[in-house]
């Protein structure tokens, strides 16, 4: 019998030996990416080997692997795989940024530390004890310190770098003291200890589980980009690389969520906190809501807004979170960061495309982008119609699933302000779709090509976005099968 | 094939094969002159005591109960047939622009097959998704190629319309939820069913989120601001197929989800409420477009207005009140949609609507003037248009509506006060004309060309079309009315 | 219960109050007397202080440090492995070793990647 965490072990040595590849060996630095990237594919194809398995089966208690975490190591490697493929195409200008010692210096490390964050994220969802939580999500952050601030030349880089380490290790701060809070009341750091004696808590030492229970939330909500904790997200999405960018964006917030379900599972089963912890989850889901959206609107990037609008997405997801009462919330979360992962990554895929030609992501360097590209337009007006959720695209069953679970759980006032916020989205989406189209070209630009490797992978998230659009069943069956 | 998958996939694969780089206007008119005659296959195909028919089902989110199934009755027939000929009419008239004429043409083709699509589904989810098919194709339409203060005007309606639709789907997701856990479907037939034996008991709030779902997307009184504007600034053919088709999605939606559904209980509390806002559409709205400068921002109004009368036969909740209604939804389409297509090409000549600086056309152009009169006759419900029709069997419906009473009773009173709605309407209407129109020649206008022969046909077809089923009422009625009356 | 932690409260009063009172009575006394420049300068028995206040270290004295950080941390893992080594293989057999082993592997490809790299090259 394998054991249950192969993949993420043999995730591990990939990474392994990618870096010795790097060390030992003068090849060009892209073929360690291409290797990445056919290895974690395979690896990938490995999963669908391994069925979920009942918890009870795995001896180590510490991990799980119920469809739920099944599904998301999938969603991480296929992320990893994507990112990997943006690097590729990002290296020339990340070339620029760093001191060339040697050439194509650091871009070896560049290919092989997502492969790392990918494996922390792997263990991360199947995670089932604070310890494991801690450490895997320490393997995350820390790899994504260094990729965060890797171009050492661009300031933007280096600042995106410090804010992302102070604040990062700041909430990790406050993560381990809401874990020797809830550990000192309960006795354990296993989840499904906490939930055993959860529902014996003498009622003097609840208020004390609530606030250690708060501050492994505030880390969380950092993690996840959820309002009061979104303070590092735009400077640090915007001075990243743009392939890191949209790694953060989804692979680290999607971890972030599983993270979140699993800790809150043992909270909401038990009646004498589930109250007050859906009151908690509703008002950080509608703040959450409300700034991300609203600040996205006066947005002028392109990378910025789509930070913002990752924190807007956040407070869908929050709702959703809010909403774990209804029976279809997990499956309507997994299913919306699975649309999540694909538009996102059609997005940073245009923009690198077009900021590596037009030589920045300001929403205006996408003027008349619809007659200098015409295949990169159209890419990125479905990506920003499904992130606004218009029928048709993966977006929006995303979105009406969630709105489906809030309403079942009685989550009216979460759902009058997800509508109006769902209006708000249309605006700021639409700003970037009235640039490529509506807007005549710089004179000064130039027409895009995309290499024909590039069109495929278009053509493939588009096909994806508007397929699942409509038949979402491979990715709910996914999500539900056991 | 089924013919109603075909009637959706025709104008999107026209539209794919526009953007691919084929002749957009030969192949848009080809698809829509294929279309046309596709729902002429149908109608001729169509059992009249047949309830649904040409049915297709697929099922899509099996745990929710969605399934993708197509399927018509009387009344979706009825609205099959306004679509494809106000599509077809629309994309005949259109004049390519300068630049990006596929992309114009792609659009127009885009919302056609929202509005075909959002008339032939059975299943109230894929109903939702067609109509919002629409929403970018009109953004881009009037962003790209109108003409005013087209920005605005494009935020404005896509902004507006999507908030809209977002109420409209947290009030059909109420709607599911208020079956029981097993149950639960998107279906239209499964949902009245339900209703009819009792087992879908919905909330007073799910009944006001989707009137004001449906109110927003029908431009109710006071949610009408974003179309005046964004039909004055589109592209005629736009318009033409918004004002005509599009917006009926709404009035469409209550006829289908809402008058089969809720009991009387629900609904009598908010009657009141709801005929002061549709009174608000007819007068206020009325006087409102009395007062306008432009051709267009009066047509616009004016279409605003006409939709108070559906909505009052829709809340008569009597036979001939909802079949008025439903005769209203085809009648003013098919007039609006003439008159935009007008003031369009009017637009072309004269590069401006003001009234004030037109006058005297009739003298230059006698044709154009002709057939601007019989569209505007139409709209203001002259007998022997089907407005007419429409507008009495509303107001006969509307009159015996409600709960006998010592006197009037607010049906009747509201009923009489939006009689004077036609009034109205005849006022603004004729002074249009007569300032276009009439009045000395002015001189800069004498050599304005008239009316060119394919934009003649179009008109023609679609003033034929009110005038059938102005003489002939009955020829809709019979298809609309065994939808509209359960059994 | 709130009562158990009246002396976390006393401590946190203590520990601000000190700060306080030392911030407060530094700007009372320490700024008595009139400021010059000279007066600011650190005290070198009369002779002008050199060089400046924060001397330049090279960069690679971090990369060094952390490289022995890291290496060092090793053995910390260890101590506690060791003392338990042979009570736990009794029990629960050799999964301890391959633990342990695997680490140490890991850490051994680290170490190759840094040389390699040329991060204990100090001419470089």
């Amino acid at each position: 019998m394998i054991v249950p965490y192969a993949l993420e072990i043999s995730v591990v040595c990939v990474g392994i030996f990618l870096l010795m590849v790097d060390a030992f060996l003068k090849t060009d630095k892209t073929t360690i990416a291409w290797t990445g990237v056919v290895v974690l594919l395979a690896i990938f194809g490995l999963t669908f080997a391994l069925g979920p398995m009942p918890k009870g089966v795995i001896p180590e208690a510490f991990y799980v692997l119920d469809p739920t975490a099944l599904f998301f190591k999938r969603f991480l490697l296929l992320a990893t795989v994507l990112t990997l493929i943006l690097s590729i195409d990002y290296s020339p200008v990340y070339q620029k940024f760093v001191p060339a010692a040697v050439p194509q210096a650091g871009l070896g490390e560049f290919f092989t530390l997502p492969v790392f964050a990918c494996a922390g994220m792997m263990f991360m969802v199947s995670a089932n004890d604070f310890i494991m939580i801690f450490v895997a999500l320490e393997l995350v952050t820390i790899t994504f310190y260094v990729l965060v601030a890797s171009m050492r030349k661009n300031q933007g880089s280096l600042e995106a770098g410090v804010k992302y380490l102070i604040l990062g290790a700041l909430s990790t701060g406050f993560l381990v003291y809401g874990i020797t809070w809830l550990y000192g009341i309960t006795g354990y750091t296993s989840l499904d200890g906490i939930q055993s004696v959860l529902p014996r808590v003498p009622e003097q030492y609840q208020p004390s589980v609530l606030f250690g229970l708060g501050l492994v939330l505030v880390a969380l909500g950092f993690k996840v980009a959820a309002v009061p904790f979104q303070f590092w997200v735009p400077d640090v999405y915007q001075g990243a690389p743009t392939p890191v960018t949209a790694y953060l964006s989804v692979a680290s917030k999607a971890a972030g969520f599983v993270v979140l379900l699993r800790v809150l599972e043992p909270f909401v089963t038990t009646p004498t906190f589930q109250v007050k912890v859906f009151g908690i989850l509703t008002i950080l889901a509608a703040v959450t809501l409300i700034l991300g959206n609203l600040a996205a609107m006066s947005q002028q990037n392109l990378k910025r807004l789509l930070a913002y609008s990752s924190i807007a997405h956040a407070g869908y997801l929050l709702v959703a979170v809010a909403s774990l009462s209804a029976p279809g919330a997990k499956v309507a979360i997994g299913f919306y960061l699975g649309g999540y992962l694909l538009m996102t990554f059609l997005a940073f895929l245009v923009l690198l495309n077009v900021a590596k030609v037009s030589g920045g992501d300001d929403i205006r360097d996408f003027n008349g982008l619809g007659k200098r590209s015409p295949v990169l337009a159209l890419a990125l007006l479905i990506s920003m119609l499904s992130l606004a959720g218009l029928p048709f695209t993966i977006g929006f069953l995303g979105k009406f699933f969630i709105f489906e679970a809030a309403l079942a759980s009685g989550q009216y006032v979460l759902v009058v302000l997800g509508a109006i916020t769902v209006a708000c989205g249309f605006y700021y989406y639409l700003k970037v779709v009235m640039a490529m189209y509506w807007q005549p070209p710089a004179p000064s630009a130039t027409n895009i090509q995309v290499s024909p490797f590039g069109q495929f992978l278009i053509a493939l998230l588009v096909l994806a976005i508007i397929i699942f659009g409509i038949f979402p069943q491979p990715i709910l069956g996914a999500l539900t099968h056991l | 094939m089924n013919l109603l998958l075909a009637s959706i996939l025709i104008p999107v694969l026209a539209a794919i094969l526009v953007i691919a780089g084929f002749n957009a206007r030969r192949t848009a008119i080809f698809a829509a002159v294929l279309n046309f005659l596709l729902t002429l296959v149908i109608v001729s195909q169509f059992k009249l005591d047949g309830g649904y028919q040409f049915l297709l089902s697929v099922p899509a989110v099996p745990a929710l109960g969605i399934k993708f199934s197509l399927g018509v009755d009387g009344l979706g027939v009825a609205m099959l047939f306004l679509s494809t000929a106000v599509t077809l009419a629309a994309i005949a008239i259109a004049r390519p622009p300068k630049a990006n004429v596929s992309w114009f043409y792609a659009s127009l083709l885009f919302i056609s097959a929202g509005a075909v699509g959002a008339f032939v589904s059975v299943d109230a989810f894929f109903y939702y998704m067609f109509h919002e098919l629409a929403l970018v194709p009109t953004f881009l339409l009037i962003g790209i190629w109108g003409s005013g203060d087209r920005q605005t005007a494009a935020w404005k309606i896509t902004v507006y319309l999507a908030f809209g639709s977002f109420v409209l789907l947290v009030g059909l997701i109420g709607l599911y939820l208020s079956l029981p856990v097993g149950s639960r479907t998107w279906d239209f037939r499964e949902l009245a069913q339900a209703a009819r034996i009792g087992t879908l008991a919905p909330a007073p709030w799910v009944y006001i989120t989707l009137f004001l779902g449906f109110g927003i997307l029908v431009s109710l009184f006071p949610f009408h601001t974003w179309a005046p504007q964004a039909y004055a600034s589109a592209p005629a053919p736009a318009a033409m197929l918004h004002a005509g088709v599009l917006k009926k999605f709404g009035l469409y939606g209550l006829l289908r989800l809402v008058t089969p559904i809720f009991p009387p209980a629900i609904t009598e509390p908010f009657n009141n409420l709801l005929l002061v806002l549709l009174l608000g559409n007819i007068l206020y709205v009325g006087l409102v477009t009395i007062s306008q400068r432009k051709l267009d921002l009066m047509l616009g109004y004016s279409s605003v207005m006409h939709m108070g009368y559906i909505f009052l036969g829709i809340l008569s909740w009597t036979t001939i009140g909802l079949a008025g209604a439903a005769l209203m939804l085809v009648a003013h389409g098919l007039s609006i949609a003439a008159l935009f297509a007008l003031s369009g090409e009017l637009r072309e000549r004269t590069g401006t609507l003001k009234f004030s600086e037109l006058g005297g056309l009739a003298r230059t152009m006698p044709k154009f003037g002709l057939l601007f009169g019989f569209a505007a006759m139409a709209s203001v419900g002259l007998p022997g248009f089907a407005n007419f029709a429409g507008e009495l069997m509303v107001f006969f419906g509307g009159f015996s509506a409600g709960k006998p009473v010592v006197g009037l009773n607010n049906f009747q009173i509201a009923t009489a006060i939006a009689v004077w709605g036609v009034v109205i309407s005849a006022v603004y209407m004729l002074r249009a004309y007569r300032r276009v129109f009439f009045g000395p020649p002015l001189e800069r206008w004498k050599d304005l060309p008239e009316i060119s022969t394919h934009a003649k046909v179009c008109v023609v077809g679609l003033l034929i079309l009110l005038l059938i089923f102005g003489f002939a009422p009955q020829l809709l009625v019979k298809f609309v009315l065994p939808a509209i009356v359960q059994p | 219960m709130l009562i158990d932690f009246l002396p976390i409260l006393l401590h946190v009063v203590v520990a601000v109050g000190f700060a306080t009172v030392v911030l407060v009575l530094n700007i009372a006394l320490g700024r008595a007397g009139k400021r010059t420049k000279i007066k600011d300068t650190a005290y070198e028995c009369g002779v002008i202080p050199e060089p400046g206040p924060q001397p330049r270290f090279s960069v690679k004295f971090y990369l060094v440090a952390m490289l022995f950080i890291l290496f060092d941390i090793e053995v910390v893992f260890m101590y506690p492995w060791a003392v338990v080594y042979r009570d736990y293989i009794a029990q629960h057999g050799m999964l301890i070793f391959w633990s342990m082993l695997s680490f140490v592997i890991i850490l051994l490809f680290g170490y190759a990647y840094a040389v390699k790299k040329g991060a204990l090259e100090w001419g470089r």
